[in-house]
């Protein structure tokens, strides 16, 4: 009885982590989202390093953020602080990103409605940014949950070199239950979870309800699709800042000119300008921060132990490429099962209507909790079929399981957007099956089938964190692959060895943010240009 | 005839735009010298082709866009920025989904000094008077456009402007619901028991126009300036069926369309 409310409790813990972190994530957003409209140079700043943060799972970067919560703060809130930094990290790129096109697509009308009543910022947030944002965050929100609940095994309890660091959650409890093999405290706390799962899922069901119809929008005024800052649109910034500086003291004086007035109605202009300073400041101290962290690492280590990380560089892109082709597989088989299994359910409503809520719980369900459990019913069964390839299986399938779902909703809201006349054409034409998809189908969901990958891309990392290296994940039984970069990162968080971690997780950072620029946006630019029927990107 | 004699040295404007010349930031001119003047009682119609800019004037008008050069007055002063007293209604229908009628009505009277039940009271007397009585606890999901658009034009209401700019204000409306309601906005708006003195409205439909302005500004050419200026006496109130309705709309569509030259 004292291991189900120790349980309890714990479950309870984990729920508030996730969902007050959520929380902040969602009122943070907002004030950022804010800056970031009115302030274009805050903006730059602010989308930028939401990219790139978006597309380097904070796990791999954890160890370093660890060992700066514990050396500098220290003691049990170092702990807490350290896994609330990861869960924070985990779920806050969605919601902020979420929240940044919500606000740039207010329409102008509604703008101006709120303008005209000179409202300030907080009634301004309150009365039309906040509750326009809403379906957008709701739409979020199931995916920052599975995030969130997906680290919490690896935020709660973490090994740094001979130290193990824990804080009170379903993640910690559970550990010691494996570790001790108290299998029946083990099976209720897979099963509190899941029914805290399970609870929370149809909540938000209910809520995203009621939100879509509440919040969406029912005026005639057309939405703006300004959507996400290309680079090019920071380039032209910069051809902006360089204009001939005649023509901007023309136009200065052009302006001037039409000051010169005898008695003002109403003078505000020089208020906003401050307004836009202070937003250019803050945006300043971010980058200014980043780059501090940055250099300051790169200070702390000594030019000695620099020659052995250059030597190790190598071995290290190696590993990287192994693991681009554990992401390429599992991104493919996801692709496959999801554009099936997704067009099958959009166009089934009975189906639809009982397998979304299970997939959505099963996606929130965290992976890292009952895959060792899996492993042990089935490992030695899979060992017999797939030999040393074995655990190569499981960490492609961890990886599968851990992400699959992005691809998949991505894909099938994109075929429950399509407008209704692409299907009657379909019907119209007599299309078959594959002549439908790869003509309509796929084409007019390509905004969210890009959407999906990025994410699936993404979340696959997570997942191979935690697989490629998984000491003792059921008795003396390890989980191993021979190698990659996720693995190399795990072995030197394990053994200490912060440095050689640090650069790992740095050259890992730098290519996929490379990736994210080169691929990623070129395929969403692609998306928007060629294939966007609707609001896919922005919605997707 | 004494008080016909109009003495030009007595500023009677509400609302003045003095030589507004404007371009988007693609260098794109869009208006060159544009002068536009409301006076007190006066209902103003824009009118001009598409594309020409008639939105972008009015938003220019009420502040909401710096022109490149010259000055918007209201009652003599400056306008450099969006204010309550020059309330802009919408082309689309602009209601706010998440709050109910009273509320958007409400929403324009939050940024004053005023206590809720003030604000109700008010709000619950604007819809009133846009003939929306009973209707206060409907959401805009489950009222009709034209509803909605009363809604949004009691809100510009209850901030007690002393202008309305309507940009195209019916064009979302069907003929005969834009008709009744374009009836009640005139009634409403001159009838004296608001601070509004003047209304500039931006329009392409003629009928619409020729029915409710006094005072009508045609634009075009690119940048557009103002080509021509008619004053419409014809007695109110206005019958579109009416003979002498028709015949004043033959004249002004030939005004817009002046016979192509011989080759």
């Amino acid at each position: 009885m004292a291991a189900i409310i120790l349980i309890t409790l714990a479950v309870l813990a984990t729920v508030a982590r996730v969902i007050g972190l959520i929380i902040l994530s969602i009122i943070a957003g907002w004030f950022l989202a804010y800056a970031s409209i009115k302030s274009k140079f805050f903006e730059n700043i602010y989308i930028i390093l939401i990219e790139i943060f978006e597309s380097v799972p904070v796990i791999t970067f954890f160890p370093i953020v660890l060992i700066i919560f514990i050396t500098r703060i220290g003691g049990p809130l170092g702990v807490e602080l350290a896994a609330d930094f990861l869960v924070f990290t985990a779920v806050v790129w969605n919601i902020w990103m979420g929240e940044y096109q919500a606000f740039k697509t207010v329409p102008r009308e509604m703008v101006e409605v709120v303008e005209n009543s000179r409202f300030g910022l907080f009634a301004k947030l309150r009365y039309l940014y906040i509750p326009f944002s809403v379906p957008r965050i709701t739409a979020n929100l199931f995916p920052s949950i599975s995030d969130g609940f997906f680290y919490i095994t690896v935020s709660e309890v973490f090994e740094v070199g001979v130290h193990t660091y824990q804080t009170f959650g379903i993640g910690s409890v559970l550990d010691t239950f494996v570790a001790d093999g108290q299998l029946f405290n083990i099976e209720m706390a897979l099963l509190i979870m899941g029914i805290a799962i399970v609870a929370i899922i149809v909540v938000l069901r209910e809520f995203s309800k009621y939100a879509v119809g509440r919040y969406t929008l029912d005026t005639d005024a057309p939405v703006m699709k300004r959507g996400r800052l290309n680079i090019r649109e920071t380039a032209r910034v910069f051809a902006v800042l360089s204009k001939n500086p005649l023509t901007r003291l023309a136009r200065y004086y052009k302006y001037r000119e039409a000051d010169k007035h005898e008695e003002t109605y109403e003078k505000k202009e020089k208020k906003r300008k401050i307004y836009k300073y202070i937003y250019a400041a803050i945006g300043i101290i971010i980058l200014a921060a980043v780059l501090y962290g940055a250099v300051s690492l790169i200070t702390s280590v000594k030019l000695s132990e620099w020659g052995v990380l250059i030597g190790k560089t190598p071995s290290l892109l190696t590993g990287l490429g192994y693991d681009y082709i554990r992401v390429g597989t599992i991104l493919v088989i996801s692709m496959a099962i999801a554009i099936f299994l997704g067009y099958y359910l959009a166009v089934n409503r009975r189906a639809e209507k009982y397998w979304i809520p299970i997939i959505q719980s099963l996606s929130a369900y965290p992976a890292p909790i009952y895959f060792p459990f899996l492993f042990i019913l089935t490992e030695p069964f899979i060992f017999g079929i797939f030999g040393v390839f074995t655990n190569e299986l499981y960490v492609l399938s961890l990886g599968f399981i851990s992400t699959f779902y992005y691809v998949f909703y991505s894909f099938w809201m994109g075929v429950k957007a399509m407008p209704s006349e692409y299907w009657e054409v379909t019907r119209n034409l007599k299309l078959g099956y594959f002549k439908k998809m790869r003509k309509v189908v796929i084409p007019s969901t390509f905004p969210y089938l890009i959407s999906g990958i990025s994410s699936t891309i993404n979340s696959a990392w997570g997942g191979l964190m935690i697989g490629e290296y998984w000491p003792d994940i059921y008795g003396t039984h390890s989980l191993t692959v021979h190698a990659g970069l996720m693995k190399t990162i795990d072995i030197a968080t394990a053994t200490g060895d912060i440095a050689l971690a640090a650069w790992g997780s740095l050259i890992f950072g730098i290519i996929v943010a490379v990736y994210s620029v080169l691929f990623t946006r070129k395929m969403m630019d692609l998306a928007q240009k060629k294939y966007v029927a609707e609001e896919g990107v922005y919605s997707a | 005839m004494e008080a016909e004699i109009k003495n030009e040295n007595v500023s009677n404007s509400v609302l003045e735009a003095d030589g507004i010349y404007f371009s988007y930031d693609n260098g794109y001119d869009v208006f060159e010298n544009i002068n536009i003047r409301a006076d007190s009682g006066k209902f103003i119609a824009i009118i001009g082709p598409s594309g020409i800019g008639k939105s972008t004037l009015l938003r220019i008008i009420g502040g909401f866009l710096k022109p490149d050069k010259g000055i918007v007055k209201l009652m003599g002063k400056t306008l450099h920025e969006p204010t309550p007293e020059v309330a802009l209604i919408h082309q689309s229908i602009v209601t706010f989904p998440w709050m109910d009628a009273q509320e958007n009505v409400m929403l324009s009277m939050k940024a004053k000094d005023m206590s809720r039940d003030e604000m109700e009271s008010k709000a619950k007397e604007a819809l009133s008077r846009v003939g929306l009585d009973g209707f206060e606890d409907l959401y805009p999901k489950e009222m009709s456009g034209g509803m909605r658009q009363r809604v949004a034009i009691a809100r510009a209401f209850a901030a007690d402007p002393y202008v309305f700019l309507m940009d195209e204000p019916f064009a979302h409306l069907d003929e005969l619901t834009a008709e009744g309601l374009r009836q009640d906005i005139y009634n409403i708006l001159f009838s004296g028991e608001t601070p509004l003195k003047s209304v500039i409205m931006v329009s392409h439909n003629l009928t619409e126009v020729l029915e409710l302005a006094d005072e009508i500004y045609i634009l075009n050419n690119i940048p557009a300036t103002v080509v021509g200026k008619v004053e419409v006496t014809m007695p109110r109130p206005r019958n579109p069926r009416s003979d002498n309705f028709n015949a004043n709309l033959d004249a002004l569509y030939s005004y817009l369309t002046p016979p192509r030259k011989k080759k």
